[in-house]
């Protein structure tokens, strides 16, 4: 176990404290809910994690490094956070896939770009969730709050990989 | 059937990438290959087991903890800063995927949000929700790169929504 697996199971555990300080039912409540999640995560990383493997395997290994390698600089970011919007579905595709990327030779400010992209344009979850519910005009306003966010993340990023070699994935 | 498919449309589209990605794969470098990329597969989901479980366990106590919506009085029109960080924070508590999210706008709305409190909740729900962190990003990436970029984006909603207030769009809650 990792240190910030600990971290996480500490968290979890003082939460759980809290919990049965309101009530043994509550805890019970967390359980159920933990389980009915586990079931509905699991069909989704089964497919997903392979899916993720095969294309990291298929890919180059220095296929995305002229794109959206660590030198690619502010390029590399604009791009990035524009593939990122485009990134189809849920945080289980994006996430495994962000590891094939970065297994293929792409940047960490490149990918924290490309994720802040996704959770921001998600032209996917505009199309069937927040257009027919909120109306374009919600859709406009949050765009154009938000437009040069991604750019920004990804350049932040960049500074920071500076001061603290961070890396991607698991060690 | 048409609401199975919808529901399932994402793991549809996954599940085709992939097949279509071995395939090509096998083609390439035979099937030794697919095996080696299946057990890589496995390898990475026993490494990130442990976090997931403790994310959902997380995830499920926080939920009984809190309640996202019991904010919304504190994001009117003249909240301010304050308006927009406490709509920041609701949308990082929010658990779930869009179908939780977009209607819980309609209903701060209704309790009277403004609609830069609404983009500073939309995106601190997208950008940061905790559940996505603690299931996903902690457990595939890396607690490193989460929290770094966890604290590059946590401004980035309530700027986002001071700029919303500003903008010349006006909008208000389909009834």
């Amino acid at each position: 176990m990792t240190g910030g697996q600990a971290v996480l199971w500490v968290l979890a555990l003082v939460a759980l404290a809290f919990c049965l300080r309101r009530g043994p039912g509550v805890v019970r409540r967390v359980g159920s809910e933990s389980g009915q999640s586990l079931l509905k995560i699991l069909p989704m990383f089964a497919v997903a994690l392979p899916m993720a493997a095969f294309l990291a395997e298929l890919m180059p290994a220095d296929a995305a490094v002229a794109w959206i390698g660590p030198d690619s600089g502010f390029m590399g970011v604009v791009i990035a956070s524009l593939a990122g919007g485009f990134m189809p579905g849920g945080p289980f595709v994006t996430f495994p896939l962000v590891l094939a990327f970065s297994k293929a030779g792409a940047g960490v400010p490149q990918m924290a770009a490309l994720i802040t992209g996704w959770s921001i344009f998600a032209v996917h979850r505009i199309i069937s969730w927040e257009y027919p519910l909120l109306g374009w005009r919600f859709v406009a306003l949050r765009m154009a709050s938000a437009l040069p966010l991604p750019i920004i993340a990804g350049l932040l990023a960049e500074l920071v990989v500076e001061v603290f070699p961070i890396t991607l994935g698991v060690p | 059937m048409i609401n199975l498919l919808r529901r399932h449309a994402s793991l549809l589209v996954i599940a085709t990438i992939g097949a279509v990605a071995a395939a090509a794969l096998w083609r390439r470098d035979g099937g030794d290959a697919v095996g080696r990329a299946l057990y890589h597969a496995w390898d990475l989901f026993l490494f990130i087991a442990p976090s997931l479980l403790a994310g959902l366990l997380l995830a499920a106590a926080l939920r009984q903890l809190m309640a996202p919506g019991a904010l919304a009085r504190w994001m009117g029109a003249d909240s301010g800063w304050f308006g927009l960080s406490v709509a920041t924070l609701a949308g990082t508590l929010t658990p779930g995927g869009p179908m939780a999210a977009f209607p819980l706008v309609l209903v701060l709305a209704g309790a009277g949000a403004d609609r830069g409190a609404l983009v500073a909740y939309i995106l601190g729900w997208s950008l940061n929700g905790f559940q996505k962190l603690l299931v996903y990003e902690v457990p595939l990436l890396g607690p490193e790169f989460a929290i770094m970029r966890t604290l590059i984006t946590l401004p980035m909603p309530m700027v986002a929504g001071w700029i919303a207030r500003r903008l010349p769009i006006a909008w208000e809650a389909p009834k």
